[in-house]
């Protein structure tokens, strides 16, 4: 039996980044019942923006600025000018909507920076830790830490302020909540907004810590849905659970030999062994119960 | 990794670079490197050309086509074959077997194409090998990547192929430094990464050489982990058989461990990317090294300044100067040779009888001759060089010898 330590050290900070991500996928679906695909693609967005800017002499810290306020820019727009226009339909047409900024974002990063061998590092080796053998390095505490922090401060915006009160009732119903007074399209704005800041940040956290490449950042969106969905959607906690464990699950299949060319299958058969086994009751949106 | 290439297809056009590639002389007015031949700008009836590339997808594979497109554009502008220009066909297969088998369909049956010369694909090769044989056609494939661009009998890539580069950087590191143990890491995709890392184990079996074998979903976003698992059987040597946007990932997570004293870091030629020196990073220098299938990209030879000199006068803006772009050279050039050695009418049969029995073409390219053959498969480049990366750049650091692969056993050096 091989030493797992090490892996699940690793397998912890990237499941901080699928818990990152699967944090901005639900405070988005909580406050506005939209399911956006397009988290990793605007997560990539940031990332390269980040990159650039640097490369044009920026200093990193306001290069990895401009890339979040890109990813949030961009979010921001979808949430207002495509979001609203699609509120009132399925719940598959507006994920299908995402998906389509998702991969007009893809292109459109291809178009620009095409595939050439990159890399993007955060000064942050001050930070750099070791944890049972392995080197911790700070962009991993960093992205841990934020983790955590996101997830109370979500947690702390949807139960404890007015602007998270209104996002939950958008959520529940759209047109009671406007009947009652709330500024739909502002809160909606607001959600977005939030969850471009997310995508932003986990980009720059994903691009420094595993590939600053377009297409592996837009897919990042795959686990970090099987996160959100073993959160069914609604706790922000168990989708950090979830992000962790899929992180972990995937890092200790790495030294198994017959299991480890498949062990990015790891998201999949958490979040189908999760659905498979909890009852239905608990995927249930807030609006239904 | 397939819902990647799948995604990407639905936003790929299946691009099209049908090309009457231009007529138009050198800009600065100095005579055409001999490759391009010498007259006026052809007029006469095209001969057709094709190539199948994965230009949209995971990664750009058209590098050696978009060169190969510029020396038939500098032939069209300098006589032709006698008169008659090249009419190159591009077609891009977005990585997907079926529009590979189309793109074949459309070049073959519809276009009516005498050969295919520069083509690069993942999926090409397995999908149209049947089809290029039962049309007769002759295929130099700029740049052969899985195994059954090296196991068809009308498929003869210029390149030696990521298995023979993989294992050349691995017989240098046991030469020169002594290494007997390796491990090698290759994404896990069928008839490539084990394929080229089953080769280690052949050359290595009575050598006393041990391989353990790292083989992972490309899509995988762990690659610590991958070092990690790497490092657990102490090695002397590490190969990393990737794309160099792959393998990027690969270092930093290894300097970020610190591993740079640990063993030995080699890559063979996907690694050799001008782009890598300055994405890797400082902590490099002087200990990476790649093994390179065709000559240094600065190098002075004929061949290289003449391919050089090409792509500045009839290449595109922004396409590439890489290793890729030098087989799509040597692909136009030979398949140029055999079309002006034809006496009589240039047709498929005739283009194919040249390419199996063409005079043994030599470059500075190559380590040695390369020729089509006759054989029942193909795999004549078996020689390269290590490249060390020092100073932001790479410097050739040991000169050409053969990767001596068990598997070549069936094919006359």
């Amino acid at each position: 039996m091989p030493d797992l330590t090490p892996f699940l050290v690793t397998g912890f900070a990237l499941g901080a980044i699928y818990a990152l991500a699967g944090l901005g996928i639900v405070v988005l679906y909580r406050a506005t019942g939209e399911l956006n695909f397009a988290f990793g693609a605007l997560a990539a967005a940031s990332a390269m923006v980040t990159w650039q800017a640097h490369e044009w002499g920026l200093h990193i810290w306001l290069a990895c600025f401009v890339g979040i306020v890109t990813a949030t820019l961009i979010s921001a727009a979808y949430g207002a000018l495509v979001s609203a226009k699609v509120a009132h339909r399925t719940d598959v047409i507006k994920a299908v909507a995402t998906l389509g900024l998702a991969l007009i974002i893809l292109g459109l990063a291809y178009w620009i920076w095409g595939d050439s061998p990159r890399r993007l590092r955060l000064p942050l080796r001050a930070l750099n830790t070791e944890l049972f053998g392995v080197r911790v390095t700070g962009a991993r505490v960093v992205a841990i830490g934020f983790c955590l922090v996101a997830a109370i401060g979500i947690t702390a915006l949807l139960t404890k302020t007015r602007m998270g009160l209104q996002m939950r009732a958008l959520a529940d119903t759209r047109d009671l909540s406007a009947l009652i007074g709330i500024d739909v399209e502002r809160v909606t704005l607001l959600a977005w907004v939030g969850s471009g800041v997310l995508a932003g940040v986990a980009g720059i956290l994903l691009g420094t810590l595993v590939r600053l490449d377009p297409g592996v950042l837009t897919f990042m969106v795959v686990p970090s849905l099987a996160a959100a969905i073993l959160g069914g959607l609604r706790s922000l906690w168990l989708t950090l659970l979830g992000g962790l464990a899929i992180g972990m699950l995937e890092a200790v299949a790495t030294p198994f030999q017959t299991i480890a060319p498949y062990r990015s299958l790891a998201p999949f058969i958490v979040a189908i062994a999760v659905l498979m086994v909890l009852p239905a009751a608990a995927f249930r949106s807030e609006r239904a119960s | 990794m397939k819902i990647y290439f799948a995604t990407f297809a639905l936003i790929a056009p299946i691009a099209v670079v049908a090309a009457m590639v231009p007529t138009v002389g050198l800009a600065d007015g100095h005579a055409a490197p001999a490759v391009c031949g010498t007259g006026e700008a052809a007029t006469g009836e095209p001969i057709r050309i094709g190539a199948i590339v994965g230009q949209t997808g995971p990664a750009d594979f058209s590098s050696a086509a978009k060169s190969a497109a510029a020396v038939f554009a500098c032939v069209n502008a300098n006589g032709g074959i006698d008169g008659r220009p090249i009419e190159y066909l591009i077609e891009d297969d977005a990585w997907n077997p079926e529009n590979a088998a189309n793109a074949a369909a459309k070049l073959v049956t519809d276009q009516g194409v005498v050969a295919m010369a520069g083509s690069t694909s993942f999926v090409e090769c397995g999908t149209n090998a049947g089809f290029y044989k039962d049309n007769g056609v002759g295929v130099i494939a700029g740049v052969g990547v899985p195994r059954e661009c090296f196991f068809s009998e009308n498929i003869a890539p210029m390149n030696m192929g990521p298995r023979l580069s993989t294992l050349g950087a691995a017989i240098d590191a046991y030469e020169n430094n002594g290494a007997r143990s390796f491990v090698c890491m290759a994404p896990n995709i069928p008839n490539v990464g084990g394929w080229f890392c089953e080769g280690l184990a052949a050359w290595g079996a009575d050598k006393g050489v041990t391989v353990a074998n790292v083989l992972h979903d490309p899509a995988t976003l762990d690659p610590t982990s991958l070092v990690l698992q790497a490092m657990s059987s102490d090695p002397d040597a590490i190969l990393v058989a990737e794309p160099a946007p792959a393998a990027i990932p690969i270092f930093n997570a290894a300097e970020d461990q610190d591993l740079l004293d640990e063993a030995l870091w080699l890559g063979p030629t996907s690694i050799y990317d001008t782009a890598f020196p300055d994405a890797v990073g400082d902590y490099w220098d002087g200990a990476v090294r790649a093994h390179i299938e065709f000559n240094a990209l600065d190098s002075d030879g004929e061949d290289n300044q003449a391919w050089l000199s090409i792509m500045e006068s009839h290449g595109q803006s922004g396409d590439p100067l890489d290793s890729f772009s030098q087989a799509g050279y040597l692909s136009a050039k030979a398949i140029l040779g055999v079309l002006r050695d034809i006496d009589g009418d240039i047709t498929r049969d005739a283009v194919l009888a040249g390419l199996k029995s063409m005079t043994p073409m030599q470059s500075d390219l190559l380590c040695g001759e390369w020729a089509f053959g006759e054989g029942a498969r193909h795999n004549a480049n078996q020689s390269g060089r290590i490249a060390t990366v020092k100073d932001g750049a790479w410097e050739v650091t040991r000169e050409c010898f053969r990767s001596d692969d068990p598997e070549l056993a069936d094919i006359a050096q």
